[in-house]
């Protein structure tokens, strides 16, 4: 049933956004982050499913009309998501862990210098 | 490939990409060795960047011929693979008369801060790093308005995105610098998946992610689906803008990063994201002529113009000050797209030309002050123009475009903006229209009253005594100071031409989507309209510096005739000299009138409303994402609703 998939993929995007709204360590936020982007992935391989279908690798001349396969553009669309959300948790550890040093927290309430 | 057929013209597009990101290449593998001469710390990175960015502008300059003037628009597929069934499988770069447009404003920027950037990053350590990152944030921008492809789009957002956060955060010692990079990298990152998300429903719906197919499918087929993924393209764009809810992520990375990047973040990455809205209002879904997304433009780009020049009122930081003005500009731009004319897109695309050379010049000239005398806070400043009249004239250029005042060119663009909202709202009998021009002529004042209170508090008036040492800087940063305040002068004086070769041609490409959409090789069933520039005038120079001088000889002549009562100011006892009305500085002998003091009244008189706005902007990170989710679902249910 590909339908949970759809409600699977909104929910963890939500629930990504709720986590990042709600929580009040930084690395907590960062959770939330990776959530949405995991709910995001699964949104786009979905997308790329058919039931049923094959692998998409053929050679010249295989294929026809009559070919069945999952759509390849979503998986490769996921696996730059997947590098780019990498990099996001990468980067945003590397700036907790310099906030840390220089504010002495991980509390979001209390790394408010700039305001107003 | 022989050398001819390399030159062609039509090869330009990715050549200008891809030497920036070559260029960020070159720079990590060459120059390891550390520089001996103490003002290029960064040695051969800092030439390779610069030949990289000027490479860049070079050949965005050479297509201004076919593109601009001769009104071709350039379909170039990566690897000659085009389409087949019907169907576009290749990535495609698509540039028409808007993406060169922007194109060529980005490139003007990267290089003139790329010259600014050699001597002004000397005191910093990680320089040639910094390079690296300079040219993957100029490369992510330039491609992003030249891409065809929306997903290349969105790769192209992370690109610039990441390159800009690790550059906010580049000074980890100024205060505040990792706390906006975080807060950006949150936000940023919500926006970036919101723009994921919309890409991959359209890709659902219509099986291609090309642009011009995309926009030749969409139109007349709107389901449920693709109104969701047009709020959440809107939203994603919308966070590279930094328009409302936005903006308080603009202030704290403008105002963290380096003078250099501010530069990039407010004249280039802004532009990024309406850049972005554009194509998706006018070209994918072609929702203009709807005045539900008219009002919503207009709507929010009038609150963006007051909010953030409001705040700017209210700041006692330097570059934080520009940022919040940075953002009301952006809402000029805005407005006067959603207007929805011919003479409005054209108005706003000027507006954002001239955005990016006055921001440019006066972050510019901020950097200046800080390198020189390590502050950017109004109230510890002052009476710089003794030590460094240079940066003064140039940051005076600045200040009057952004206010408005002839013959600059924000006069210019501001000037058509006006007459294009008035004509807007005689058309179509609305006062909506009507209010948002009375907003943006309120705005511009609040604008001019801010710019007297920097230049007062930072570059006249008593020179503090521990800056009796500050020098002017050095002639590379003048230079590239200098070439912006040419060209804010030139742009303001020969509006015509300006109109003529850039933005009238861009404003045309807005309104004929079927040419885009027919030049990539599909099928469009969208007319192409009849485009009319019509409008009372552009201003002619000479004769308002006339009026102007006729204006102020009138003034003086009438106070020196009239010899008004001079009023005696109140002797309240604990009133300092300087708040007084006509204060001498006789009292105290260091009595400088600084950011905080100039329109203390008009801020008593709106505390309540600065209060409020000074609590909302709480500075946690929660709350700006909590403002993101709430703008995405608004958007969505506006969308719903209204498409």
């Amino acid at each position: 049933m590909i339908q949970f998939n759809y409600i699977a993929a909104f929910f963890l995007i939500c629930l990504g956004f709720y986590t990042i709204v709600t929580k009040y360590n930084l690395v907590k936020t960062v959770i939330g982050m990776s959530v949405m982007d995991y709910g995001v992935n699964l949104l786009i391989i979905s997308i790329g499913y058919t039931p049923g279908g094959t692998a998409p690798i053929f050679t010249a001349g295989e294929l026809t009309q009559a070919s069945y396969f999952v759509d390849p553009i979503p998986q490769a669309l996921t696996l730059t998501s997947i590098v780019i959300g990498a990099c996001v948790t990468a980067m945003s550890m590397s700036l907790i862990i310099r906030l840390h040093e220089s504010y002495g927290t991980l509390d979001t309430r209390e790394i408010r210098r700039l305001r107003g | 490939m022989n050398f001819t057929n390399m030159m062609d013209y039509h090869h330009f597009p990715i050549y200008a990409v891809m030497v920036l990101f070559l260029g960020a290449f070159v720079t990590m593998v060459c120059g390891t060795r550390p520089s001996k001469n103490p003002n290029n710390p960064a040695g051969l990175r800092a030439w390779i960047a610069l030949c990289a960015t000027g490479v860049s502008l070079l050949l965005l300059v050479l297509l201004i011929k076919p593109v601009m003037l001769g009104g071709e628009t350039i379909a170039y597929w990566m690897g000659s693979r085009g389409i087949a069934g019907g169907y576009a499988i290749g990535i495609a770069l698509e540039v028409d008369a808007l993406s060169l447009f922007f194109a060529l404003l980005i490139a003007t920027a990267v290089f003139v801060s790329a010259i600014y950037s050699i001597r002004y990053m000397v005191h910093d350590d990680c320089v040639p790093q910094y390079y690296v990152l300079y040219c993957l944030l100029a490369g992510g921008v330039l491609g992003l308005v030249l891409s065809g492809d929306i997903f290349n789009m969105f790769v192209m957002v992370e690109i610039l995105t990441f390159a800009a956060v690790a550059l906010t955060a580049f000074r980890t010692r100024v205060y505040g610098a990792l706390e906006a990079a975080f807060k950006y990298l949150v936000v940023g990152c919500m926006g970036s998946s919101a723009i994921l998300t919309g890409v991959i429903l359209l890709y659902a719906q219509y099986h291609t992610l090309n642009l011009a197919q995309l926009a030749s499918l969409i139109p007349g087929s709107m389901n449920n689906a693709t109104k969701l993924a047009f709020a959440f393209l809107y939203i994603g764009f919308s966070t590279k803008a930094f328009i409302v809810p936005f903006h308080p992520l603009a202030a704290d990375a403008h105002g963290a990063a380096p003078a250099s990047i501010s530069v990039l973040i407010s004249g280039v990455l802004t532009k990024s994201g309406i850049y972005g809205i554009i194509r998706l209002t006018w070209f994918l879904f072609q929702t203009m002529e709807l005045g539900a997304m008219q009002f919503m433009l207009v709507f929010i780009g009038s609150v963006s113009m007051f909010v953030c020049v409001t705040m700017a009122l209210a700041q006692h930081d330097f570059k934080r000050l520009l940022a919040y003005h940075s953002i009301s500009q952006i809402g000029y731009v805005l407005t006067a797209v959603g207007l929805s004319t011919a003479l409005g897109v054209s108005a706003g695309l000027y507006h954002a030309m001239n955005h990016t050379l006055f921001k440019g010049l006066l972050f510019l000239a901020a950097g200046a002050v800080l390198h020189e005398t390590g502050t950017t806070d109004l109230g510890k400043l002052g009476g710089l123009s003794k030590k460094m009249p240079h940066t003064t004239v140039l940051f005076l250029i600045g200040a009057f475009s952004i206010s408005g005042v002839p013959p600059f060119n924000g006069f210019a663009s501001k000037w058509l903006i006006y007459q294009a909202a008035y004509q807007r709202a005689v058309e179509t009998n609305n006062i909506g229209f009507l209010a948002a021009a009375v907003v943006a002529l309120v705005t511009s004042t609040l604008t001019l009253a801010s710019f007297v209170k920097v230049t007062q508090s930072v570059f006249f008036g008593q020179l503090p005594p521990e800056y009796e040492n500050v020098k002017e800087v050095p002639f590379g940063m003048r230079l590239a100071m200098g070439i912006l305040a040419v060209l804010c002068v030139l742009t303001g004086i020969f509006p015509n031409t300006v109109m003529s070769v850039l933005t009238e041609p861009a404003a045309r490409a807005v309104a004929s989507v079927g040419e885009y959409i027919m030049a990539m090789g599909f099928k469009a069933t969208v007319p192409t309209p009849e485009v009319s520039f019509a409008h009372v005038g552009v201003w002619t120079p000479v004769n308002w510096l006339l009026i102007l001088c006729i204006a102020l000889l009138a003034l003086t002549v009438a106070a020196l005739a009239g010899r008004y009562d001079q009023v005696s100011a109140s002797q309240g006892e604990n009133v300092e000299t300087k708040y007084q009305l006509f204060y001498g500085g006789e009292q105290n002998v260091y009595s400088q009138v600084g950011g905080g003091d100039l329109f203390w009244g008009f801020k008593h008189n709106w505390r309540h409303y600065f209060d409020f706005m000074h609590d909302l902007h709480s500075g946690v990170v929660n709350d700006y994402a909590l403002w993101a989710v709430v703008a995405l679902a608004l958007a969505i249910m506006y969308m719903m609703i209204a498409l």
